[in-house]
């Protein structure tokens, strides 16, 4: 054996580690070994507990049958351990395995028996039953999970039902105390709008205009009317609890004056004649339907509006129909009753009336039957109730504070006026003491000066078609001034005939004519005069067309005149007359036109044209024949042409030598 | 609102303030001048009091307290060169508490009074300056309305004045040089009288022979 070369022998320790899997490579992955824990849960997992038999635990024997199969089962698993074991793990001590797992299946026997014997105390645990028909422990765990789940689930919707229901009995009482209203929520409404105060018992409101500003602390005076405009709140109480109450029952209602019910309104108009003076004060009084209450309000909020209406409309009157006594104007102001009677202009009647209708039956009835289509100034009933809020903010603020202490109270340009250096007519214009009265009537007579205006205008255009009228109106103007531009032209020759275009401006007790060169005419109030001065243009605007017609074919102009000194004398404005040349200067057209004569058309021919002329002894020569000889008088009425400047044409052009 | 100058009428030979003043407004009346009440302006003076004086002995600035009946509710406080106060008519109250600052100087009041006349876009107030008990001369003011801008309407109101003063026109007054085009302001015809009144001061009582 020793002439034998020694052989290598490469002994590997057997592997402790079980081997997984081998790879194409030979490499040998291997399973971890597994910890004590692991190892007892795999041992564990092997033990059937299903099986075997039950006799040698004699404590079990107070258990229930079940109990004693699951003792049994401790046994047979001993055994299976046994020999996997020693098929698997060849120890140095033959018994090794076998003395380990006696050792460990008496603790566990231990173990058992512990617990057996706490069960039959029955005191910390009990032993029920496992109902038969449960799946098998495999799906178990799942099961209980989604069991588990569903519970929880449930438990969940119904905390949430319950939050849900509580929710919805809220919103519902809440929508119940809404339709209760209760009283002291709707005060707190009411106060939100209006400046209420206790005295007393009483809850007292104020609708007066006499004081600004949120507090009755701070209260600053604005309108210097008299009248106390108090109401009182009191609580409805008058109803029947046990019916069902009705949808616009509010719980708070409001007393107002007697004075104050009802609607008010001023009434603004202008008349033509003075009606009788029995006829005085009897302005009818109707009612107006109620204005609509806004959706949302309650009905204290229309009530008190309307007696706040009221109380405004007797303010202004009072107002109004102090001025008009104090006031010295050259006709006085009449006051009767409920109404102001003024003439701005003669023969004109200017009557603002206060219209108060309280809600009694028998005034509505008079005032059905007595409904004549109005004729309201709604622009100076509104412009009243303007300039009465002016003049409470006027009030206000002449003592607006903050102020400063060494300067003099009053208004603040008023106050400015001493450092900035006002002279004395800034300071005049600042003190303008015009009254309410005054301010309406000024503003009445121009808007009456203004329509007069535009109805003078307007049947002029329409009673005269030769020459035409136009007249642009802005739509912007003042309350005392308003201005108007009035073109003259004629049809078709709009082009050529630009020359009369007037600004008027209407004032209030004048009218200002502003021509286009410059020249400024003022009229008065009297529609006449305007009517004879446009009529007096529109005559002198022929006669501007003829100069035009004639500049564009090609005649000469001799002679024009826009003031005839010679001829009848008209009894508007002037006439004025153009004498044009043809080209040739063969003929020659004279035109007189005066705004109430009308026009007159002459045509001078040539001498040699005239037949009837006598041969004079003097002008022997025939160059004398192209001398123009007398005029001759144009039927104007008979020549065809739709108006003045194109008849003009066709007689221009039938004079012009033919150029063919 | 407009330009204003204000000139110095010398008195006419032979004649005294009054009679002088009687030829003008006769001349205005005849141009067609309408007489619209009365004017007067008036000044005092103040010096810095000698409490609040420095010691390096420096003289106090004069203070030229004003009215003009044009302008009724203003109070004007000018220093010579200086700057001009326009302020309420209480200034007045409040110049009596500064006494220790501001000390009236005594019989230095001077004023002008005199006739308003205004004639189409002009306002002429001719006047007769006093102080204390004696006329010291005239004063002419011309103040034209639509203007505002001095050197605008100088040679307009310059020959308005030809018109009545004849050969005494006046040079363009010293304020309106001060800033071209800016609008003229009350307080630069408060200036202009201010210098007038310093200048008939100066004068002293040489040519007031012709009053009795």
């Amino acid at each position: 054996m020793s002439g034998v070369r020694a052989v290598r022998i490469s002994i590997e320790s057997a592997c402790e580690k079980q081997v997984q899997e081998v790879g194409l490579d030979g490499t040998e992955t291997y399973l971890q070994p597994l910890s004590m824990s692991q190892n007892l849960a795999r041992l564990a997992q092997r033990i059937d507990f299903s099986q075997g038999s039950g006799s040698e635990e004699e404590e079990a024997a107070g258990a229930e049958g079940d109990a004693q199969d699951w003792a049994g089962a401790g046994s047979s698993a001993e055994q299976d351990d046994e020999e996997g074991l020693v098929k698997f793990q060849p120890s140095l001590w033959p018994w090794d395995s076998v003395r380990n797992n006696l050792r460990s299946a008496l603790t566990e026997m231990c173990v058992l028996y512990d617990v057996l014997s706490i069960v039959r105390d029955k005191k910390f645990m009990t032993l029920d039953p496992v109902s038969q028909d449960t799946l098998p422990p495999k799906q178990n765990p799942q099961t209980l999970q989604l069991i588990s789940k569903k519970k929880s689930l449930a438990g969940a919707a119904q905390i949430l039902l319950k939050g849900a229901e509580r929710l919805t009995k809220s919103v519902t009482e809440n929508q119940e105390n809404k339709l209760q209203r209760d009283f002291n929520s709707e005060l707190l409404r009411l106060r939100q709008h209006w400046k209420l105060r206790k005295v007393g018992d009483k809850i007292l409101g104020d609708l007066s205009y006499r004081s600004a500003g949120i507090d009755n602390s701070i209260s600053l005076p604005c309108s210097l009317f008299p009248h106390h405009g108090t109401f009182e709140v009191i609580k409805n109480t008058d109803i029947d609890l046990d019916k069902k109450i009705p949808e616009d029952y509010c719980p708070l209602d409001v007393q107002i004056p007697s004075d104050l019910e009802g609607s008010a309104y001023i009434k603004v108009s202008i008349q033509k004649q003075s009606p009788d003076i029995g006829d005085l004060g009897t302005v009818n009084l109707f009612k107006r339907p109620l204005p609509k209450s806004k959706p949302g309000s309650p009905h204290w909020q229309i009530k008190l509006e309307a007696a706040q209406n009221v109380l405004l409309c007797k303010e202004i009157f009072a107002q109004l129909s102090r001025e008009a006594v104090q006031i010295k104007s050259q006709i006085p102001h009449i006051v009767v009753k409920n109404q102001i009677i003024s003439q701005p202009f003669p023969s004109l009647q200017l009557s603002i009336s206060l219209c108060h209708s309280s809600n009694d039956k028998k005034s509505q009835k008079a005032a059905t039957e007595k409904q004549s289509p109005e004729d309201h100034l709604y622009v100076l009933e509104h412009n009243l109730h303007l300039l009465i809020r002016e003049f409470h903010k006027q009030t206000l603020s002449s003592i607006m504070m903050p102020h400063p202490a060494s300067a003099p109270f009053g208004h603040k340009r008023m106050r400015l006026s001493g450092p900035q250096a006002f002279d004395k007519n800034e300071i005049n214009s600042l003190q303008s003491s015009e009254g309410l009265l005054e301010k309406i009537i000024k503003q009445a007579k121009h808007i009456f000066l203004r329509s007069r205006t535009a109805a003078t205008i307007d049947s002029l255009a329409s009673r005269i078609e030769d020459p035409q009228i136009q007249a642009h109106w802005s739509n912007i103007n003042d309350v005392y001034e308003s201005s108007v531009k009035v073109l003259i032209t004629s049809q078709g020759y709009e082009q050529i005939c630009k020359s009369i275009q007037l600004q008027l401006n209407i004032g209030v007790e004048q009218i200002r004519v502003v021509h286009r060169d410059g020249r400024v005419i003022t009229l008065s109030y009297q529609e006449q005069e305007l009517q004879d001065f446009l009529l007096s243009q529109m005559s002198q605007h022929q006669v501007h067309a003829v100069q035009q017609l004639a500049k564009v074919m090609g005649w000469q102009v001799l002679s024009f005149s826009n003031h005839v000194g010679l001829g009848p004398i008209e009894s508007i404005g002037n006439a004025s007359a153009i004498t044009v040349a043809s080209p040739s200067g063969d003929y020659a057209i004279s035109v007189r036109n005066g705004p109430e004569s009308g026009s007159k058309i002459l045509v001078q021919f040539p001498r040699n044209q005239c037949k009837d002329l006598p041969k004079s002894d003097v002008l022997q020569d025939s160059k004398w024949s192209h001398l123009r000889g007398p005029f001759k008088e144009v039927q104007w009425s008979k020549m065809e042409g739709r108006n003045f400047v194109y008849k003009m044409e066709l007689l221009m052009s039938a004079l012009s030598p033919c150029l063919l | 609102m407009g330009v204003t100058c204000v000139s110095q009428m010398p008195v006419a030979e032979g004649k005294n303030v009054q009679q002088t003043v009687e030829l003008l407004t006769r001349k205005l009346e005849m141009l067609g001048a309408e007489k619209q009440g009365t004017f007067c302006v008036d000044c005092e003076t103040y010096h810095t009091a000698a409490s609040t004086l420095g010691s390096q002995g420096q003289a106090g600035k004069l203070m030229y307290v004003m009215h003009n009946s044009e302008y009724p509710l203003s109070c004007f406080a000018l220093f010579e060169n200086g700057p001009c106060l326009i302020a309420d008519t209480n200034f007045d109250v409040l110049m009596v508490k500064l006494k220790g600052f501001f000390q009236s100087a005594k019989a230095s009041k001077i004023e002008t009074r005199g006739t308003r006349y205004q004639y189409c876009d002009f306002l002429v107030k001719v006047g007769t300056v006093t102080m204390g008990p004696s006329a010291r001369g005239i004063s002419v003011e011309v103040e034209y309305g639509p203007c505002v801008v001095a050197n605008d309407c100088w040679n307009l109101l310059l020959e308005f004045l030809q018109s009545f003063l004849g050969s005494h026109i006046p040079g363009a007054p010293a304020v309106f040089g001060n800033r071209h085009d800016a609008v003229y302001s009350p307080a630069d015809t408060m200036v202009q009288y201010m210098e007038l009144f310093n200048k008939i001061r100066k004068q002293q009582q040489v040519p007031v022979s012709g009053i009795r």
